[in-house]
């Protein structure tokens, strides 16, 4: 049975895309799912350092299309996971490097074997926007509670909806409930009433997204420890059909662990 | 209870540091513009010397850009006694459009009570970075996002809510109206009247129907009754 195209997409940078990526690509294969991740950053590649598999390409995405090498000798396998395979990025080419037919024929004949392929999009409308989006059958975006972030996001809902991508679903990541209870933040009702389509999931703000980041090993690894990890085990979960209601943000609770975090009390 | 709100304008200030020939013409306009099935329809209005008349004509050619991209122009002397040299001068005014089809000189009696009758409805939200152009009334059935664009020939009328930019009489009749169930534009025109809302409004705007439409060169803001 073939497996689902998922590309996951921003316009902003800087909102947390490839973390989200190597996240619910982990989550997913944790459970059993075989998934393949790939990096559309030519030129920027990250989700290879995220997670911790830097050392280990040898061919990438591009050396795929050009015919340096076979599909199956560029994918990764990851460390933890036997089921979880990366597709990295070229470093040293950019966005030309593949067109938008190529990356289609690339993940048609991924999902043959894999059970989710996901596509981790770079920021901006360009072409390497178009690439990451050609092949996908569903859409993510991923946006944080600002206002420049949320009309990008709008933004790309429009070019999507253009490209005949129906009804995309939102994560909205590092919210810090503290401060939307203040009303310093925008809170999630005012953000969907926005963007008006499905919210997958909410992540909240989490220091330890940057300590799992630098080591490349993804947070949901650690989803007992970590409510960011939590939340993208959930929001993976959703994606593979359960029904499952939103994490509470608990507020008290997570003001006294972010303070405790942040060593005020 | 009705209550109406004043949009900033931008035009009303202009006029008030009687600086600008723009706000000054804004107030009584030698020339009106309307949409017909056949094309543009520009009127002159004999009351007024050549003069205002040249001048009203190439603001509205200097501002128009493309926008007449493809369509007729009709120009209706509405009996107005034109001289040789005057024509010439309109004809070399006139011939500044862009990409216009074709220009026509006619001489009509104007009826003022005109408005456009086509009407474009869309059933979508019209998102950022999207820009929606009709040289006729636009309805739509959906929300126009910040960072969306939308621009009518006559009357905007919005289903949801606006808080993009909406330019309603875009071809300079002042007599177009916006009509939004929830009414927050980023900016608002109307005909060449340009307005935002004053710079105090927070989020705790009514959330009921209003109507925005032109009143004594001012853009008035002002509560449906339902």
């Amino acid at each position: 049975m073939a497996g689902k195209v998922i590309v996951i997409t921003s316009g902003k940078g800087g909102v947390g895309k490839t973390t989200t990526t190597a996240n619910i690509g982990t989550a997913l294969a944790l459970m059993d799912k075989r998934v393949c991740l790939i990096d559309a950053d030519i030129g920027l590649r990250n989700l290879d350092v995220v997670m911790g598999l830097e050392n280990r390409i040898v061919y990438d995405i591009v050396d795929v299309v050009e015919g340096n090498c076979r599909l199956e000798q560029a994918l990764i396998r990851d460390k933890r996971n036997s089921s979880l395979f990366l597709l990295p990025a070229a470093q040293t080419r950019d966005k030309t490097a593949v067109t938008p037919y190529q990356m289609q024929e690339l993940t048609e004949s991924l999902k043959e074997e894999m059970d989710y392929v996901l596509v981790d999009s770079p920021a901006g409308i360009e072409q390497g926007f178009k690439n990451a989006i050609s092949g996908a059958e569903r859409a993510i975006i991923v946006t944080t509670p600002e206002v420049s972030a949320i009309r990008d996001a709008d933004r790309i809902i429009g070019l999507l909806e253009t490209e005949g991508l129906k009804n995309p679903e939102v994560i909205i990541n590092r919210i810090r409930q503290n401060m939307v209870d203040k009303g310093d933040m925008m809170g999630i009702d005012d953000m969907i009433e926005i963007l008006a389509i499905n919210l997958l999931g909410v992540v909240p703000e989490d220091e330890n997204i940057v300590i799992s980041t630098n080591r490349g090993e993804p947070i949901v690894l650690k989803a007992d420890k970590s409510r960011a990890g939590l939340a993208f085990q959930n929001i993976a979960r959703r994606i593979d059909g359960e029904e499952l209601p939103l994490m509470s943000l608990e507020r008290d609770t997570l003001i006294n662990k972010l303070k405790r975090i942040v060593g005020l009390s | 209870m009705m209550s109406s709100r004043i949009f900033t304008s931008f035009t009303e200030d202009i006029l008030k540091s009687k600086q600008s020939k723009r706000g000054v013409m804004i107030m009584r306009d030698a020339i009106s513009l309307r949409v017909s099935s056949k094309g543009v329809i520009i009127t002159l209005d004999p009351e007024r010397d050549f003069s205002d008349i040249k001048s009203s004509l190439n603001r509205y050619v200097g501002e128009a850009g493309d926008f007449f991209a493809g369509v007729n122009l009709f120009v209706n002397l509405n009996g107005y006694n034109c001289l040789l040299e005057d024509m010439q001068e309109l004809i070399s005014g006139l011939s500044r459009f862009e990409k216009i089809e074709n220009i026509y000189f006619i001489n009509e009696k104007e009826n003022t009570k005109y408005r456009t009758t086509d009407t474009i409805l869309l059933n979508r939200t019209i998102r950022s970075g999207q820009r929606i152009k009709f040289p006729t009334n636009i309805v739509i059935i959906g929300d126009i996002n910040p960072g969306a664009e939308v621009i009518a020939g006559g009357d905007i009328i919005v289903l949801g809510k606006l808080r993009g930019v909406v330019h309603a009489g875009a071809q300079g009749s002042i007599k177009a109206r916006v009509v939004a169930l929830v009414l927050q534009p980023t900016q608002l025109r109307i005909g060449n009247i340009i307005s935002r809302p004053p710079d105090d409004s927070g989020l705790s705007e009514p959330l009921r129907p209003e109507r925005a439409y032109v009143k004594d060169g001012a853009i008035i803001v002002e509560e449906m009754k339902l």
